[in-house]
């Protein structure tokens, strides 16, 4: 009896300092979004700035990005937005399986843009000769930022894969999901920086 | 068909599933408190506008019409 009351009470300090913790993992995760944002930022002024004081845009001699391919690419990126989106709101809910369904819609949807992108770098760099160094400042600022986006989907991807192997192993429960949360979050912003990138790059 | 004309049905139909479930999915939370919620309404909304522009893209309103030689 004894033993059972002192699990119970274990139990529920934890369940204490869960919900004392949650708000400041929150606050830090998303401090954490708005540094990555000034980090995203500075390259997208800069890209702007030196866009603007050169000779025409894209520069002499480099094709157009191809807006077509870009905006199916985009929205397969987006679509994956709404589908990790509609998996957090299944998981609070409780319905497991539509939950486990729009995590690997997700995962796979991210893999899709991943794929998209390789698809048109391998373009630009063996068809129309654009590199990183040999390119200019278009080259360098394309590659640069949508690579660092790249990459960011990428860990998104690795993420989202962990947050199911979790979700299958019992770790979260209709209580504690944090790590979920931060994940959808994280998608989000993946999601959002892209919407900026693709204007930039492809739009204006 | 014309790989260009694929892409931009692709894009235009599935931009507007997209924008529709952003924009709902926004519509749904729009009472929901908490900094978490308020942070998911902003992303919704980014989403929902990324949708647009990439159904405008793919209805060749905004963007280059074609990948073509630069200035």
């Amino acid at each position: 009896m004894a033993v059972a009351t002192l699990a119970h009470d274990a139990h529920g300090e934890a369940d204490q300092l869960y919900l004392e913790t949650r708000e400041l993992r929150l606050q830090g995760f998303l401090l954490f979004l708005i540094s990555d944002c000034v980090l995203f930022s500075s390259f997208i002024f800069a890209y702007l700035y030196m866009r603007n004081s050169g000779q025409g845009w894209p520069p002499p001699g480099i094709h157009r990005l191809d807006v077509p391919f870009a905006a199916w690419n985009s929205v397969v990126l987006f679509g994956s937005g709404a589908t990790m989106h509609y998996a957090l709101e299944n998981f609070k809910h409780g319905h497991w399986m539509r939950y486990v369904w729009f995590l690997m819609a997700t995962i796979v949807l991210g893999l899709g843009f991943l794929g998209g992108q390789a698809y048109e770098y391998t373009h630009l760099i063996f068809t129309e000769h654009v590199t990183w160094a040999g390119s200019g400042i278009f080259g360098a600022s394309f590659f640069t930022l949508t690579g660092m986006h790249g990459f960011h989907v990428f860990l998104g991807v690795c993420y989202l894969t962990v947050l199911l192997l979790q979700s299958a192993a019992g770790v979260y429960t209709r209580g504690k999901f944090f790590g979920i949360t931060a994940g959808t979050l994280y998608w989000h912003f993946v999601d959002v920086i892209w919407v900026v990138l693709f204007s930039i790059f492809y739009l204006i | 068909m014309n790989p260009v004309v694929i892409e931009r049905l692709g894009a235009i139909i599935a931009g507007i599933v997209v924008a529709v479930v952003s924009f709902y999915s926004l519509y749904k939370d729009w009472k929901a408190i908490g900094v978490e919620n308020n942070v998911f309404k902003i992303m919704l909304f980014l989403l929902g506008l990324g949708a647009i522009l990439a159904i405008l893209a793919g209805l060749n309103v905004i963007g280059f019409s074609e990948p073509s030689k630069g200035a």
